[in-house]
């Protein structure tokens, strides 16, 4: 079980030498994902999702706040008593080509973390290679053929399969994917996926998806929780499938409503929600977050709303004027 | 703006790349046909060779790649795959305007918006400069951005989106008719690719264009495109109708593009991954058809013969199990 | 996919060292040029290693063959003291080799520890190794040298070439520094260290290979450097004039034999400049290779 709460970052920019500007990264997030559980974080590219999916793998630092992996808070602990804790959590980057060193082959880059496993163990040499092969087979991939070659000589997808034989290498609780698959050939995407998914099942593993890709991160785990993130606050929480057909909260209706549909098989939503202006016109930074843009704001709204379950919704949610609106588009085929 | 949207007519065209293992080709044979005023997207993966037959398009596949044998008709210009120096020059920009695949990246960072405007139209001699820039702050303006403000930016204060919308801008602001798209919302979030391609659906409606886009997304073909062609190996092998292509998909291939797409709704399980990976320029099988490695469908024939593009109504499908079953 | 032989089994060191060097062998082979960089590189390692020891201490000058010009018996001619100049070059080529290579190793070594240190601590450390950097960098090296020279002899290359490469690193420390902050951003870094593996292998294992074709490359340049900087000093004549060396060559071959006005002795001034310039040449052919040595996916390719 890995747990955070408020956690805080505020980035100090150094665009100007005398006054150096803050941006709010996270403002005060709470997060749970139990053991073998899924939770996606989606939202904006700098809506803090990558900043707070980097500190849950102790990649980042973090202002305030706590983050408990199994029952053992961070914040008291030494850098490198925190390590072999963090090491149970492994980050899956977006970029499989530069997650892999190109000077070293497949076997040179999981030999490394296996043979300090194999010391700390007290494991065989023997051991090691066993369970390089292991791991690259776990991922789908053929030792015999993959082990002897350098990154350049495999396909992205390939390459994101090694990324994550590597990660397997420590037997982490749970794997951070960080745009995971959007950097691989879209008919190999779902193949990276089902594998992700596939590890939740066999391992236990739990999955961490980062994304603003809502299908991919509802393929991962529909059992799992979606957090919706904006502007570095949590505006949305509930079960994934309770989020994507139901959202209540404005924001979350308009990342839905963007969603592209696909004429032909579908029909778009009855009620799209389109933002009254773009990201980048929102600096904003008191009262709700998301006010300046949104087509439904109130008289309350000069206040900042915390997440929390009112009454006729299952899911938390962070707006003074929730509401169900019909904002997906459904399959022809449902009509 | 007397000109009317031009139609584009790809015949047999073939661009092939210098390789250490000889001139292997990126695209082959492809023909293809762009209604004037339609939008028409081309779907592939990396390697299908969908940019180069893009490029082609301008006449500008640069060594060591070069159009080996086929045309490219667009009207009032000619065969553009004839054109040479100065005269393809002109071409560009003021016939065809290009958005660049990461057009977020695809500018001067050295420079404003506007100086590069401003080089655009001298490099294409154009007399009334002040003329440009009030169209270019026009068409700014329409796709909701301060037009005298991005003028005045570098690139590195202007966001992703609004990065997209200056290269749409300069592909337009020469009048030109004919538009070509690439990749134009990759790296965009959901939220702002909607945005771009609602303008680009709006723009083209309003300036009466051709417009043709390029991506490896068919949902964004899906919410643009009238018609939707899909390319694998450098062979065109569907194209028919947006909704039609969608709902009933025919080559294996498409079936399993869209197959292999996660739903928000419906049992998660029905996606499918598609198995082996898309070829590379020096995996592509020299005979036969491209797709088989990976086919459900694949049969004797599919090894030795490379399957024809057939059409079936609006639809054109280049494989063998389709031809047999339409004449069974 | 390039077809490259996979082995089926898994491949130890021994054999990925082995394939390395075929892999260095076939970039080698790609070009003519790189081939004899390395046969002139090679060429002089063994003139500087085993040239001097086919002549005497002290060459024997021949009085009837002053500052004879070009002929069979003495291909460049003989000096002022009646001596073979092309035996002189040869003798001279140990001192100039030596402090060549000390140089080499010292600028690059300082150079790679202070640069990987400070890019990768990041921080305080980074800051003062960089103010120390920035320091050196502003000391005129040729002034100093000269007043160096006033009260050192640099009658050993040992002791020439630590003083040059002690000189030199600041350059091949900043870039490094450079390097070492881009790449540790990169997602393999950062797997490494998520995966709790040792400083000393991501230095050793994942940055440093990263980084050795431009390491290399400025091990080479750094002897073309210490080169000329010790021919110059000893050409303008203020180090003595004791040891055997091309410098001072030049010097007695402009200031004594008079080559600028004596035709004589062009020989004497052309042997040495050739020398320096042939070994130039070598190290800039053999550099040209270093890329795609060191990049796994040019050397197989």
């Amino acid at each position: 079980m890995i747990t955070g709460t408020g956690i805080v970052k505020t980035f100090k920019q150094r665009g100007n030498v005398l006054a150096g500007r803050e941006v709010r990264a996270l403002r005060g997030v709470d997060f749970a994902i139990p053991k073998g559980g899924a939770a996606s974080f989606i939202g904006e590219s700098g809506c803090g999702k990558t900043t707070l999916g980097r500190i849950i793998a102790g990649l980042e630092s973090y202002d305030e706040g706590e983050v408990v992996i199994d029952g053992t808070a961070m914040s008291g602990l030494k850098p490198k008593q925190r390590q072999p804790h963090f090491r149970k959590i492994q980050m899956i980057h977006q970029d499989p080509y530069s997650a892999l060193n190109p000077t070293r082959t497949i076997h040179q880059t999981l030999f490394a973390p296996l043979s300090l496993r194999a010391k700390q163990t007290g494991r065989s040499k023997s051991w090691i290679e066993e369970r390089a092969a292991e791991v690259l087979a776990l991922v789908g991939l053929d030792p015999g053929s993959v082990l002897a070659r350098y990154p350049h000589q495999l396909s992205g997808g390939m390459r994101q399969r090694v990324v994550i034989a590597r990660a397997l290498t420590v037997d982490p609780e749970m794997l951070v994917a960080d745009e995971a698959v959007s950097m691989i050939d879209v008919s190999l995407r779902l193949g990276i996926l089902a594998l992700l998914k596939d590890l939740r099942e066999r391992l236990g593993v739990s999955v961490l998806f980062i994304t603003h890709d809502v299908a991919t991160a509802r393929y991962i785990g529909d059992d799992g929780e979606l957090y919706v993130i904006y502007r570095g606050q949590v505006i949305e929480r509930g079960a994934v499938d309770t989020v994507i057909a139901d959202p209540v909260h404005p924001y979350t209706q308009s990342l839905l409503s963007a969603i592209p549909v696909l004429h032909g098989l579908e029909r778009p939503g009855e009620e799209p929600v389109v933002p009254l202006s773009s990201l980048d016109a929102a600096d904003d930074d008191t009262g709700c977050l998301f006010a300046s843009r949104c087509p439904f704001r109130g008289d309350r709204c000069g206040e900042r709303p915390l997440l929390q379950v009112t009454e006729g919704f299952p899911q938390e949610h962070a707006c003074f004027y929730p509401e169900r609106r019909s904002v997906i588009a459904r399959p022809l085929s449902e009509v | 703006m007397a000109e009317q949207a031009p139609g584009v007519r790809i015949g047999g065209l073939t661009v092939v790349y210098k390789t250490p293992a000889g001139e292997l080709p990126a695209v082959r044979d492809v023909s293809l046909t762009l209604e004037p005023g339609s939008i028409t997207g081309i779907v592939g993966e990396s390697g299908s060779g969908k940019s180069t037959l893009a490029l082609s398009l301008l006449n500008a596949v640069q060594p060591p790649g070069r159009i080996a044998a086929g045309t490219v008709e667009i009207d009032g210009l000619g065969d553009v795959a004839t054109f040479t120096g100065e005269e393809l020059r002109k071409a560009r920009g003021k016939h065809i305007g290009y958005v660049f695949q990461a057009a977020q990246n695809s500018l001067n960072p050295l420079k404003t918006v506007g100086k590069q405007l401003l080089d655009l139209g001298r490099s294409h001699g154009v007399e009334d400069l002040h003329g440009l820039v009030r169209e270019a702050k026009e068409l700014l303006g329409r796709m909701g951005l301060d037009g005298a403000r991005v003028l005045d930016s570098h690139q590195h204060e202007l966001s992703g989106g609004m990065r997209q919308r200056v290269g749409i801008m300069l592909a337009l602001v020469l009048n030109a008719h004919l538009v070509v798209l690439d990749e134009p919302t990759t790296a965009l979030d959901m939220i702002t690719q909607a945005n771009i391609l609602k303008i680009v659906r709006e723009v083209h409606a309003e300036r009466g264009l051709t417009t043709l886009v390029i991506t490896h997304d068919i949902g964004v073909v899906a919410e643009v495109a009238d018609r939707l062609a899909v390319m694998y190996g450098g062979r065109l092998v569907e194209q028919g109708p947006t909704r039609e292509v969608l709902g009933r998909p025919r080559h294996p291939y498409t079936k399993g593009l869209i197959s292999a797409i996660p739903r928000l709704v419906g049992d998660i399980d029905e996606a499918r991954a598609l198995p082996g990976r898309p070829p590379t320029l020096a995996t592509v099988p020299k005979e036969g058809c491209v797709f088989r490695e990976r086919c459900a469908l694949r049969m004797d024939v599919c090894d030795t013969v490379d399957p024809e593009a057939v059409a079936h109504g609006p639809r054109i499908v280049a494989c063998h199990a389709v031809t047999v079953k339409e004449h069974a | 996919m390039s077809a490259t032989l996979i082995p089926e089994s898994v491949s130890a060191a021994g054999t990925m060292r082995r394939n390395f060097w075929r892999g260095v062998w076939r970039v080698m082979k790609r070009k003519p040029s790189r081939m004899a960089g390395v046969v002139i590189v090679l060429g002089f390692v063994f003139m500087g290693v085993f040239g001097p020891m086919f002549f005497p201490d002290h060459l024997p000058g021949d009085v009837n063959q002053i500052t004879d010009p070009p002929s069979w018996e003495h291909w460049f001619g003989t000096d002022p003291q009646g001596r073979d100049v092309l035996a002189l070059v040869i003798t001279g080529s140990r001192y100039v080799l030596l402090c060549a290579a000390v140089t080499a190793v010292i600028t690059v070594v300082a150079g790679t520890a202070i640069g990987l240190f400070s890019g990768f601590k990041r921080g305080r450390w980074d800051t003062v190794l960089m103010r120390i950097t920035d320091m050196k960098l502003t000391i005129p090296g040729l002034p100093l040298l000269l007043v160096l020279a006033t009260v050192w002899k640099f009658g050993s290359p040992m002791q020439m070439g630590l003083v040059l490469g002690l000189l030199g690193w600041g350059g091949v420390a900043r870039a490094v520094r450079a390097q070492t902050l881009s790449l540790r951003e990169r997602g393999f870094i950062e797997a490494a260290r998520g995966l709790g593996l040792s400083t000393t292998h991501i230095v050793g294992k994942e940055l440093l290979p990263s980084m050795a074709p431009y390491i290399a490359m400025n091990m080479l340049i750094s002897v073309t450097g210490a080169v000329y900087a010790q021919v110059g000093l000893f050409f303008l004549g203020v180090l003595p004039y004791e040891s055997d060396n091309w410098g001072v060559m030049l010097n007695l071959a402009v200031f004594q034999a008079g080559a600028m006005i004596q035709p004589n002795a062009l020989g004497y001034l052309l042997a040495p400049l050739l020398a320096i310039l042939l070994l130039t040449l070598g190290i800039v052919l053999v550099v040209d290779a270093m890329d795609e040595i060191f990049n796994p996916r040019l050397r197989e390719e």
